[in-house]
């Protein structure tokens, strides 16, 4: 099929869709695809509400054709990440360094689209308000959680396109947590050379993370929290040579990562937790490692993750 | 009862208005409710301020269950060491003041204890730990590499591609210098 002939059958799916005023599921599917299909170029800013606020801009250019995404953040310590089909790249000039991560997640993808109504499971999901973002008029996609174990999501496509213009991750009391909005966005109109990074990184130290797909044995979950599987166990290396074990559990939208890595170089780390906008990082001590827990998730589920871990030495 | 509980934190009171307020805080009682919340933010308080290490999940069900396993010493020493009085309930106060508060994760730590009615929930409200009883720490050293590693596998790329790569921790310190 030509671009051309793909373009219309998709310009034709949109406006039946849009003259039936489709479900919400097929709302979510459009946002999905179009983040797979669509290339651009657009400034987003990534605000959070907590505390003092914060309030980060960044740019971000698709080339669809190659499948090769790059993110510079404006403000703060500069920083490029590159991310092709199978390596993400991230350039820190400041520090001369590159990690370099492979990308395993290509072959357990976070959501397929035929997934999507299993959200329903933990989910509401109802349409919601329109609203002009970016000069685009967008349709909202609430999903509401139905327990206290996940946050909620405002989120707002192109009526056109179906990409993703906001994204309002909310708590329980309605609030907030953090925003995600673009402010300029331009469909089409990039090339191979827009998406290369913008540092040679010659001579530059390189972290690789190593990340392999690996059974941790002997670690696991006294209980799984309700809606939380485990998607992916892997072994890989954090910042410049530690090594790590990893698990990654998830209701499908949000995910949360235990990190277990020997206790040694690391007793100056306090056990508690820490938050970022959505994000919290729970820390404490299990079976002579250290336990990190890291998720878009409530505090409450980030450490209910956290103090289930644990350690039953694998029969020899 | 706040006051009494902060002086009986410090080993302040004499052997009877002890006994009392131990017996508050025993007490399952709605009205005594408040003592325990007092206690338990206070000891919150003090645990936030001396850095004290996080305590195992269900450490004081185990330290209960211990106890009720230990035979009864009839004639216990006297603690005679002198301290430096501290006043948590003004410094309960104080920290409210500053609203340092909603750092700290005030939520009961067990469900079943009774609510306190005039207790300033708007206040004690954390914004951070609503549920977690956790102790709030920094966000750890390396924490930009845990973002990184998270992300990859986090199902919101599917929606939002690479933009949840944009949160990192701001600061020079927190990446590495050569």
């Amino acid at each position: 099929m030509t671009a051309r002939a793909f373009g219309a059958a998709l310009a034709i799916a949109t406006t039946v869709a849009h003259a039936q005023s489709p479900d919400p599921l097929t709302w979510l599917r459009k946002m999905h695809e179009a983040t797979q299909r669509l290339s651009y170029s657009g400034t987003f800013v990534y605000q959070i509400h907590q505390n003092d606020g914060r309030t980060e801009t960044s740019r971000i250019t698709r080339y669809a054709a190659g499948d090769i995404e790059k993110l510079e953040v404006m403000n703060g310590v500069p920083r490029e990440i590159v991310r092709t089909r199978d390596r993400v790249r991230c350039y820190l000039p400041d520090s001369r360094v590159v990690k370099v991560d492979r990308r395993i997640d290509r072959d357990f993808p976070g959501l397929l689209p035929e997934q999507i109504p299993a959200l329903t499971r933990h989910y509401d999901i109802s349409l919601g308000e329109t609203q002009r973002i970016a000069g685009l008029e967008c349709q909202s996609v609430v999903l509401q959680p139905k327990d206290n174990l996940r946050y909620g999501y405002r989120l707002y496509a192109d009526v056109r396109s179906g990409m993703l213009m906001r994204a309002d991750t909310v708590d329980s009391a309605g609030h907030s947590v953090e925003t995600l909005m673009f402010t300029q966005f331009t469909p089409g109109n990039v090339t191979r050379d827009m998406v290369r990074p913008s540092h040679e990184g010659k001579n530059w130290r390189i972290e690789d993370a190593g990340a392999a797909p690996a059974s941790l044995a002997g670690w696991g979950l006294a209980a799984e929290l309700p809606g939380f599987h485990k998607v992916i166990e892997l072994k890989r290396r954090l910042g410049e040579s530690r090594a790590a074990g990893q698990m990654v559990f998830s209701d499908g939208l949000a995910a949360v990562s235990v990190f277990i890595e020997p206790l040694e170089g690391r007793r100056d780390r306090a056990a508690g937790l820490a938050s970022m906008g959505a994000i919290h990082i729970y820390t404490r001590e299990v079976a002579n490692h250290m336990i990190t827990v890291v998720g878009e998730a409530p505090a409450v589920s980030v450490q209910r993750i956290a103090d289930a871990v644990e350690f039953h030495r694998p029969p020899q | 009862m706040k006051d009494r509980i902060s002086v009986l934190m410090d080993g302040e009171l004499d052997d009877r208005s002890a006994a009392q307020a131990i017996d508050a805080l025993a007490d399952g009682s709605q009205a005594e409710g408040e003592a325990r919340e007092a206690w338990r933010t206070y000891h919150l308080i003090s645990d936030a301020l001396g850095k004290s290490r996080m305590l195992s999940a269900g450490f004081s069900a185990r330290v209960a269950a211990a106890l009720a396993a230990e035979p009864t010493v009839l004639a216990p020493r006297r603690l005679t060491v002198p301290r430096e009085p501290r006043r948590w309930l003004a410094l309960a106060a104080g920290v409210a003041a500053v609203s340092l508060v909603g750092w700290l994760g005030f939520a009961p730590q067990q469900a079943g204890v009774p609510p306190v009615a005039q207790a300033p929930k708007a206040t004690l409200a954390p914004a951070v730990a609503k549920e977690a009883n956790a102790a709030v720490v920094p966000l750890p050293s390396g924490t930009n590499d845990y973002l990184l590693a998270h992300q990859a596998f986090s199902p919101r790329m599917s929606f939002q591609g690479m933009a949840p790569y944009a949160l990192t921790v701001s600061g020079r310190a927190q990446e590495p210098r050569r």
